[in-house]
């Protein structure tokens, strides 16, 4: 009887724990991604709005079936989607490469500076986005630091192009996303068993075959685990080719909020975030998998 | 060899002092230019001046009467107020359902808790504008006008997960003998909850409420979706001046925010370094 009653009794408390939590994310979190799903199967209407019938066109326009009613396949789509995984990709690599070295560096320090360097890394990532980005326009742009100081050296005449361009976009995403890099990256490196290092070298390894053979695998989950995660919110960025990119750098982030904000095709807006989604759940599938797999056979030096 | 080694030392140490110049150097050229009197050029130096702080606080020169910035700083006030009720209102609400949930799946196994935990990382891991536009779907289909409510909403949504990520990290620490120990002298379990669970448990929840306060704060993509036209937050008023055009009176703005969230950060980290 007494087991029947606490058992009710931590159900009950269980039930005030979860239940508010479940019902607002069910609502307002579920909720909205499934009305999204349906909405990129929904055909749009003529003054923004919807019409309610099945419309694959949406997903059409972007990969080669457009409605063949009203407008041949334009391959613009397709060509900013390529873009967006190209600066997602770049960004990725140049941020790896500034924080790889660094890490190893700051793994050798005392702990006290350790600790110090860790702090200063972190530090910017609760700094305001919008003004660090901000920082970037007043160092790029025309009139900018940059131009400024080259032209009172006597350097150049006219102002370089720095800002709206793709490499500005590229150069704001590594700003932004050292954080999210160095720390999973740093993290494998601290691990590092030296003596392992060591021991290639005392073998006769040189130091190209030492980093490839024994260093590279051995921190290859923190690289990929940074890659990830600097990978996600790049794809889909649309802050940054907004502040400091062009027409030309135009990302699927932007093209999005063209969808909702000025074009009003939302139906296609929703298309597009999916297809955003797809890609990154796809990812994060293939992480997991391999986190899993790497598990099950521990650290393996080729 | 010998030589070669050391050249790399060297090498990656100059490196690394280049990353730490890369990450501060801009930040102390706003924090610099901030003080900076050109009206016309902020990036050109010709003089120290104050003005531009005196204006974000709403005290007029002469500097600000001519431009007619003023009304801007109405905006700007609107806009820090929005900010802070927003923020005040989400990291409660997230603190207490993340508190729970982090809670629930730590004391109790049941049914669907692996479900839970991965639950609570998706809104993480969703590109923000992916969550945004969604919301603003549901918002406009069901028929609730954007305003400060959505924008609250919105950001709870993510911000539970955060909340619910630095309590399980602090619960997933936690000596369970103690527990124990507290039920074999004899404590009820509401005892234990509350003389041993909440005070271990404690530093968890301040610093995921600090960490939702201050992604609040700073959150740009889903608000700028489900705020509607009449709501304006900090950054969503910063963005806009950015597209516009920018006013010297932003690079004091900015260095005023970036002290802000230093100091909360600081105060966090320094905490949470404190109770390890």
């Amino acid at each position: 009887m007494s087991g029947f009653s606490r058992r009710s009794r931590a159900r009950a408390q269980l039930a005030l724990l979860l239940g508010p939590v479940s019902l607002f994310l069910a609502i307002f979190l579920a909720g909205p991604l499934i009305i999204m799903l349906i909405y990129s199967f929904l055909a749009p209407g003529l003054y923004g709005g919807v019409e309610w019938e099945f419309y694959p066109h949406n997903f059409g326009r972007i990969l080669g079936f457009a409605d063949p009613e009203f407008e041949i396949f334009d391959p613009v789509y397709i060509a900013i989607f390529l873009r967006s995984l190209r600066i997602a990709l770049t960004t990725v690599l140049i941020t790896l490469l500034v924080c790889y070295p660094a890490a190893f560096q700051i793994s050798r320090l005392s702990d006290r500076w350790k600790s110090f360097a860790l702090f200063l890394i972190t530090l910017p990532f609760f700094a305001s986005l919008i003004v660090r980005l901000f920082i970037w326009i007043l160092i790029l742009k025309k009139t900018g630091f940059i131009n400024v100081a080259l032209s009172e050296l006597g350097l150049i005449d006219t102002p370089l192009e720095l800002i709206y361009t793709e490499g500005a976009v590229v150069l704001g995403m590594v700003y932004i996303f050292i954080p999210f890099m160095f720390l999973p990256v740093y993290a494998s490196v601290e691990k590092l068993d030296w003596t392992l290092v060591r021991a290639s070298q005392d073998l006769g390894a040189n130091g190209f075959q030492t980093f490839r053979r024994v260093i590279l695998p051995l921190t290859l989950p923190g690289v990929i685990a940074g890659s990830i995660i600097v990978f996600i919110p790049a794809l889909g960025n649309f802050v940054v080719p907004a502040v400091l990119g062009g027409a030309k750098s135009l990302m699927l982030g932007n093209l999005i909020e063209q969808q909702f904000l000025a074009a009003r095709n939302w139906p296609f807006g929703a298309a597009l975030a999916m297809l955003v989604m797809t890609i990154v759940l796809a990812l994060l599938f293939i992480y997991i998998r391999y986190e899993a797999r790497r598990g099950d056979d521990a650290p393996v030096i080729r | 060899m010998r030589f070669a080694r050391r050249i790399g030392t060297t090498g990656l140490i100059v490196y690394t002092l280049l990353f730490f110049a890369f990450i501060y150097l801009p930040i102390a050229l706003i924090v610099v230019y901030s003080f900076n009197a050109d009206p016309v050029n902020m990036m050109r130096w010709s003089g120290f001046t104050i003005d531009w702080y005196r204006q974000i606080f709403g005290f007029r020169n002469a500097a600000s009467e001519a431009a007619l910035y003023i009304e801007s700083t109405d905006q700007l006030i609107a806009a820090v107020r929005t900010s802070l009720i927003v923020a005040a209102s989400t990291t409660v609400i997230a603190t207490v359902l993340g508190t729970a949930t982090a809670l629930a799946v730590y004391r109790f196994n049941f049914f669907g808790k692996r479900f839970y935990r991965v639950l609570l990382f998706v809104p993480m891991l969703m590109p923000d504008i992916v969550l945004g536009i969604a919301l603003l779907i549901f918002f406009v289909g069901v028929g609730i006008s954007l305003g400060i409510g959505t924008i609250i909403i919105g950001q709870c949504t993510f911000l539970i997960s955060y909340v619910f990520i630095v309590v399980s990290a602090r619960l997933a620490g936690m000596d369970r003998s103690l527990e124990n120990a507290s039920a074999d002298l004899g404590a009820n379990e509401w005892t234990t909850f509350r003389r041993i669970i909440l005070p271990q448990v404690m530093p968890g929840v301040v610093g995921g409420a600090l960490l939702a306060f201050i992604i609040s704060m700073d959150d740009l993509v889903i608000t700028y979706f489900i705020s509607g036209t009449s709501t304006q937050t900090l950054p969503i008023f910063i963005f806009g001046m950015l597209r516009r055009g920018i006013k010297p009176e932003v690079n004091a703005i900015a260095t005023v925010m970036l002290l802000f969230s230093f100091t909360i950060a600081a105060a966090g980290l320094y905490l949470r370094r404190r109770n390890r």
